[in-house]
């Protein structure tokens, strides 16, 4: 009996699944809007299709949209999590922006989304390191 | 002569088949997270698969045994067992990702969602089975995979800190996020020393006759074709160190992966990528049907070989189909590829005791070996290499799951 309560024990320790910390959905967001910065680099330079460049621009909003949620739900410690949720909005607007833009094959509105993202992606890096110290 | 071409062509296969989803995720996510650092670990795994190969070879030259019919006629149909159902488990996981890395790399080609690419690449693989002989599975596909090759070019062409890279051969432990780095070892460990790769070897021997005199021509392509195959690992941990580390990115998806190669070889970059993931992870889901149908072939006493027809071997033919089709049902229902590729790679390292303790009782076995039976030297390294990934595996696997 005392076995089987152990091995119950040990099954729900292994399997009870905590969600990431509230820093690293933070670490994730910063790592989405880097990779949407990188694809959008990689597109005004000719070197990715049109085709992967809006997916993965996509993939970058849907994931940032979620994580966006996740942050306003379990705020990260020592941030201000309503400055934070509204640059999450902005960057993925740019995003979203972009991603319309390579359908249109619009390269010079392209690369002034790109740059405001590059602002933002700054400012997300900053409530990162902000984040880090706090721990 | 012929043993000449033939040895050549085992180098340049084991060079263009060693790559598979499970190498290249594992050893980007290791240098997008922790730059060099992690190098130790295909290091480490790639000693032990160099090991581990020749061992396979030998054992098949030398008895005339695959591994699968020697652990059960030495051990007893009851262990034997148990060792197949760990063994096939991971390895079916092993092949979800392979099937899934095929249809990741068709997604990124042609924006069609690797759901839709399922059904078509189980297909594909299946047909190049049924149709296909042992050498069209073993060099044609690995011969393709020589498009790998462009992963040491891009992280050549991105002038890597060599003295960096070096410092990353020795074994270091980060300040915090242990459970995060252990995890990401020991899936590099599980990627790097995959036990589908000896049962594939070793019936392979068995496929092509191999005796004695074998035993040299497989030292040196165990030797330089997983050493070469090695290099191809650290190249990419090296490019992804390089190319997203500096920006901040972690793999969580392919799409970032996919994105790799682009600052060293631009728009080749890309495409070279994809060519790779497609026939690397080809490669790997051919060897891995066949070295399940393999298992139970040999494991339950069928008849086997891939270049029989298959209505003469047709349980062997019968247990490769049904598994590509299995394989394809979690992808249908859209599993993410990369999350069972962590999982199974993980899993890998978990269950090698499973698969390496028995196979090392086989291989100091003089019933079977001889004089040809392992030294200190093949004992002490498998058995060192197999023990820090069981104990990294059975650490960082619960932690990593606790923490999500």
């Amino acid at each position: 009996m005392r076995s089987k309560r152990f091995l119950v024990a040990s099954l729900v320790v292994l399997f009870a699944c905590k969600p990431p910390t509230p820093a690293e959905q933070l670490d994730s967001a910063l790592s989405w809007v880097a990779t949407a910065r990188m694809a959008g680099d990689a597109w005004l330079q000719h070197t990715t299709p049109d085709k992967y460049t809006r997916q993965t621009l996509e993939l970058s909003q849907q994931t940032l949209l979620q994580l966006g949620t996740k942050l306003l739900k379990s705020p990260v410690p020592g941030v201000d999590s309503a400055s934070l949720d509204s640059l999450l909005t902005r960057s993925r607007g740019h995003i979203a922006q972009m991603a319309a833009l390579v359908t249109a094959k619009n390269s010079p509105g392209f690369r002034q989304q790109l740059d405001s993202l590059i602002s933002d992606e700054t400012l997300v890096k900053q409530f990162a390191d902000s984040a880090e110290s706090k721990q | 002569m012929k043993k000449i071409l033939q040895l050549t062509l085992g180098i340049i296969t084991s060079v263009g088949g060693f790559l598979e989803i499970g190498s290249v995720v594992t050893a980007a996510q290791a240098g997008a997270n922790y730059g060099y650092k992690l190098l130790w670990a295909i290091l480490l795994g790639t000693i032990c698969l160099i090991f581990l190969v020749e061992m396979s070879g030998r054992l098949a030259a030398v008895s005339k045994h695959t591994i699968v019919d020697a652990t059960r006629e030495r051990f007893g149909f009851p262990f034997f067992s148990i060792v197949m159902l760990g063994i096939v488990a991971v390895a079916f996981l092993v092949l979800v990702a392979e099937l899934g890395g095929i249809g990741l790399a068709l997604q990124i080609l042609s924006g069609i969602g690797f759901r839709w690419w399922a059904i078509p690449v189980s297909i594909i693989v299946w047909l190049l089975m049924w149709k296909g002989t042992f050498g069209v599975i073993e060099n044609g596909a690995s011969l393709l995979g020589l498009v790998t090759i462009s992963f040491a070019v891009a992280a050549v062409k991105m002038h890597p800190d060599w003295g960096g890279a070096a410092h990353g051969l020795l074994p270091t432990m980060p300040g915090d996020g242990k459970a995060k780095y252990g995890f990401t070892a020991v899936s590099i460990l599980g990627a790097s020393i995959s036990p589908y790769l000896m049962y594939f070897y070793s019936s392979g021997a068995i496929e092509d006759k191999w005796d004695e005199s074998y035993i040299p021509m497989n030292r040196i392509i165990a030797g330089f074709g997983m050493t070469f195959g090695g290099f191809l690992s650290m190249a990419v941990l090296v490019a992804a160190a390089l190319s997203l580390q500096p920006r901040g990115i972690d793999i969580e998806k392919f799409e970032q992966a996919a994105l790799l190669m682009t600052p060293a070889l631009t728009r080749w970059g890309f495409y070279l990528f994809a060519f790779s993931m497609l026939f690397a992870c080809l490669g790997a889901a051919l060897e891995i049907s066949l070295a399940i149908a393999y298992f139970f072939a040999q494991g339950l006493g069928w008849s086997w070989s891939e270049d029989l027809d298959p209505s003469r071997d047709s349980r062997f033919a019968f247990t490769y189909t049904i598994i590509i089709l299995l394989g394809a049902i979690p992808l249908l229902l859209g599993i993410d590829p990369i999350k069972v590729t962590m999982m199974s790679m993980a899993l890998t390292s978990a269950t090698l005791p499973l698969a390496i303790v028995p196979f090392l009782f086989l291989m100091n076995d003089s019933i079977y070996l001889g004089k040809h039976r392992n030294g200190w030297l093949s004992n002490s390294v498998v058995a060192i290499v197999i023990l820090i990934s069981f104990v990294l595996a059975i650490i960082s696997i619960p932690l990593e799951i606790i923490g999500g």
